[in-house]
C-alpha cells in the first residue's frame, strides 16, 4: 500500500513541478487543516439523509469556517417490475450551510443544515419535493498528530461522533416501489460514527475517512438502513502569500443496509456503490471556493432499480 | 496513550448505547383494516399491452385484444397458520385489463393480522354454480355484461384470452378465442396458492397492497402449450372454448400467478 501512495505521491509531484520551485513552505499547517476537513463531504444514495455521506463534513482549507455549499446527485430509477419497465431521471439538489468551529482543544463541532429540491420524472409528468433537511451536528476529536518539525510524515487520527436531527419531512407516499431514497429527510434520529486519518508529506497529502450511520426507526415505523461511508483523497496543497489552492482526487464508497418498514425488511434496498471523484478547492484571504466532482465507478443500488449518474459540489466559505 | 485508550472506549460505548435502543410492538394486533390485492398482467417479464406482438414458443406471434379472468373465493392465510375467508357474496370478481380499476381489488372488513399467502380460484366453482340462476346474487348480471358467460346452462366463461396471431403457415393476422369454463366431461375450476415475498401486515392503519404478476403468455404457452396454427380450423381463427384442451389449459393456470411484492402502506 505504502508503494502505491509513494507511486501517486510521485506522479503528482511530478505534475506540480514547475510549481514546486516557487513553494511558501513556511507553515503549511494552518492552511492544510482547513483544507483538510473539507474532504469528508458524504452525499448518501439517499436524497433524504443528504448530510453528505461519502462527501464530508468539512473544508480543507479551513479549520475553523461557516459556508454555503451547493450538491446535486443525478440518478437514474426503474420500478423493476418488467423488462420493459421505463427508466426515470431523478435530480436531488441540495443546498446546505455548514460550519465548523473549535470548541475546546482538539474538538470541533461541525454542523450542517440542508435545504433540498428534488425533482423526478413520473409517466404523468415532473414531480418535485422540496424542503428542510435533517440537520446534522458531528464532533471531532484530534486524538493523535504528529508535530510537523519531528519527521518528514504527519500524521492526524481525529474520532467523532454525531447526531442527525430529522427536521426534514419524511412523505411515505413517496416511498413506493421507486426510489426509497426520494425524500428530503429520513424522519429519523440518526447516529453518525466517524474516523478521519490524514498522512502528509510535506505538500502532498492522503485524507481517509470512515464513517457509519446508525439510522433509527421513523414515526411511520420505517427505518432507513445503516450505512457506512468511506472516503480516501490525494491532495496537493500550494500557498503563496493569501493564496492557496488545493487540487484533489481519490475515491468514495457508500454501503447501505436493507431498509425496514414495521420491522419487516424491505426488498431492493439494500446497495453499494463505489466513485471516483476529483475537485479542487481555491483559497484567498478569508475565503474560499471548491469544486468537486464524483462519477461512479462500480454501483449495485437497490438490486440495480436505481443507477447514479453523477455527483458535484461546489461551495464557498469563510474562514472564522 | 492510556488517555486516548479512554476516549476511544468513550466513543464506543457511545455506539453500543445508540444501536442498542429498539421497542418490541408486535404485542397486541386488534381490529380490522383492508387489503388490496392489484393483478398486474405480464406476458413473460414484459409489461403486458394489447396489440403488441409476443412471440410463444411454437413460434407463433399473437397480439392479444382481450384478457379477462374471474377471481373467486378468497382466503388469506396468517403467519400462525390459520385462515382468513372472505364472504362468498362478496368474493367473485372479473378482472379485465382493458379496464384499470378491475385490476385492483380492495377488501374490507380484513381482521387485523400477518398475512403470508393467498388463495384464490379462478373462475365460478361448482358449489356456487349448483346454486343455480338464483343463487348468483349481482354476479350473473356483472359476468353477462362483460360477456363472461355463455349461457346460464353452459354456464361461466372463466378465462376469456382473444386476438389475433400468425404463425409459419398462418401469414395473415388470423383470429384467436381461448375460453375457458365447464365442458361435459371436467370443471375446469382451479385453485390458485401463493405465498407472499413479505407479510402483508393488515392494521386499522395500514392496507397492504398485494402486487401479483399475472403472466398472461402461461394461459397457452405453459406447462402445456397449446398451438394456435393446429387449432386454426378451416383457416376460420382458432377457437379454443371446449374439448381436451381446456383441462390443458386450466392446469397452465397454477403458474400464471406471482406475488411480485406486498407495500405496507
Amino acid at each position: 500500500m505504502k508503494k502505491y501512495i509513494i507511486i501517486f505521491l510521485s506522479i503528482f509531484q511530478y505534475g506540480f513541478a514547475t510549481e514546486k520551485d516557487s513553494l511558501a513552505v513556511h507553515n503549511p499547517f494552518l492552511k492544510f487543516h482547513q483544507f483538510i476537513y473539507e474532504l469528508d463531504d458524504d452525499c448518501d444514495a439517499c436524497g433524504c439523509s443528504a448530510s453528505g455521506g461519502s462527501m464530508g463534513f468539512a473544508s480543507m482549507l479551513n479549520t475553523n469556517f461557516i459556508g454555503i455549499r451547493y450538491f446535486n446527485q443525478s440518478y437514474k430509477s426503474t420500478d423493476g417490475l418488467y423488462s420493459n419497465s421505463p427508466w426515470y431521471d431523478e435530480n436531488f439538489n441540495t443546498i446546505q450551510v455548514w460550519t465548523r468551529i473549535p470548541v475546546v482543544k482538539n474538538l470541533q463541532v461541525s454542523a450542517l443544515l440542508p435545504y433540498h429540491f428534488h425533482n423526478r420524472e413520473t409517466a404523468t409528468g415532473t414531480q418535485n419535493i422540496s424542503g428542510i433537511g435533517d440537520v446534522t451536528i458531528l464532533a471531532m476529536y484530534r486524538l493523535y498528530q504528529t508535530h510537523k518539525d519531528s519527521t518528514i510524515l504527519t500524521h492526524t487520527f481525529q474520532v467523532g461522533g454525531g447526531i442527525k436531527i430529522p427536521l426534514g419531512k419524511f412523505d411515505q407516499a413517496n416511498n413506493g416501489s421507486v426510489n426509497p431514497s426520494y425524500q428530503v429527510g429520513t424522519g429519523s434520529w440518526d447516529y453518525l460514527l466517524a474516523t478521519e486519518y490524514i498522512i502528509r508529506r510535506k505538500q502532498f497529502g492522503l485524507n481517509a475517512l470512515l464513517n457509519y450511520v446508525v439510522k433509527t426507526e421513523n414515526e411511520k415505523k420505517y427505518r432507513f438502513g445503516n450505512q457506512f461511508n468511506y472516503a480516501g483523497t490525494f491532495f496537493y496543497l500550494y500557498e503563496k502569500n493569501n493564496f492557496s489552492i488545493a487540487p484533489q482526487i481519490g475515491f468514495a464508497g457508500e454501503v447501505f443496509g436493507d431498509n425496514y418498514q414495521y420491522k419487516q425488511r424491505v426488498r431492493n434496498t439494500a446497495g453499494d456503490i463505489f466513485m471516483g471523484k476529483i475537485g479542487f478547492e481555491i483559497g484567498k484571504d478569508k475565503f474560499s471556493f471548491g469544486v468537486n466532482t464524483m462519477l461512479p465507478i462500480v454501483q449495485n443500488l437497490t438490486n440495480g432499480n436505481v443507477e447514479a449518474n453523477y455527483r458535484w459540489s461546489i461551495n464557498f466559505n469563510y474562514s472564522l | 496513550m492510556k488517555f486516548q485508550l479512554k476516549n476511544i472506549l468513550a466513543v464506543m460505548a457511545l455506539a453500543i448505547a445508540f444501536t442498542s435502543c429498539s421497542d418490541d410492538d408486535d404485542n397486541k394486533i386488534t381490529g380490522e383494516g383492508s387489503i388490496k390485492l392489484e393483478f398486474d398482467n405480464v406476458y413473460g417479464d414484459a409489461d403486458f399491452a394489447f396489440n403488441t406482438a409476443y412471440t410463444n414458443s411454437n413460434g407463433e406471434v399473437i397480439k392479444a385484444t382481450k384478457v379477462k379472468y374471474i377471481v373467486s373465493n378468497i382466503v388469506l392465510t396468517k403467519t400462525d397458520g390459520s385462515t382468513y375467508t372472505v364472504p362468498k357474496s362478496d368474493s367473485y370478481f372479473i378482472i379485465d385489463e382493458g379496464t384499470a380499476t378491475s385490476t385492483l381489488l380492495e377488501l374490507p372488513n380484513i381482521p387485523a393480522a400477518n398475512y403470508k399467502s393467498i388463495s384464490f380460484g379462478i373462475g365460478v366453482d361448482q358449489e356456487q354454480f349448483n346454486l343455480g340462476a338464483t343463487g348468483q346474487g349481482d354476479f350473473l348480471t356483472t359476468a353477462q355484461n362483460a360477456g363472461m358467460m355463455w349461457s346460464w346452462s353452459a354456464g361461466y366463461k372463466f378465462v376469456a384470452f382473444e386476438g389475433t396471431f400468425t404463425s409459419s403457415t398462418v401469414t395473415t393476422d388470423t383470429s384467436y378465442m381461448v375460453h375457458t369454463g365447464q365442458t361435459g366431461t371436467s370443471y375446469n375450476y382451479n385453485t390458485i396458492n401463493i405465498d407472499f415475498p413479505e407479510n402483508a401486515m393488515v392494521r386499522t392503519t395500514i392496507t397492504p397492497q398485494v402486487h401479483i404478476m399475472a403472466d398472461v403468455k402461461h394461459i397457452i404457452d405453459g406447462t402445456n402449450k397449446i398451438s394456435l396454427t393446429s387449432n386454426n380450423m378451416g383457416g376460420m381463427g382458432a377457437m379454443i372454448m371446449g374439448g381436451a384442451n381446456l383441462p390443458l389449459i386450466t392446469a397452465n393456470l397454477s403458474n400464471m400467478f406471482e406475488v411480485h411484492h406486498v407495500h405496507n402502506d
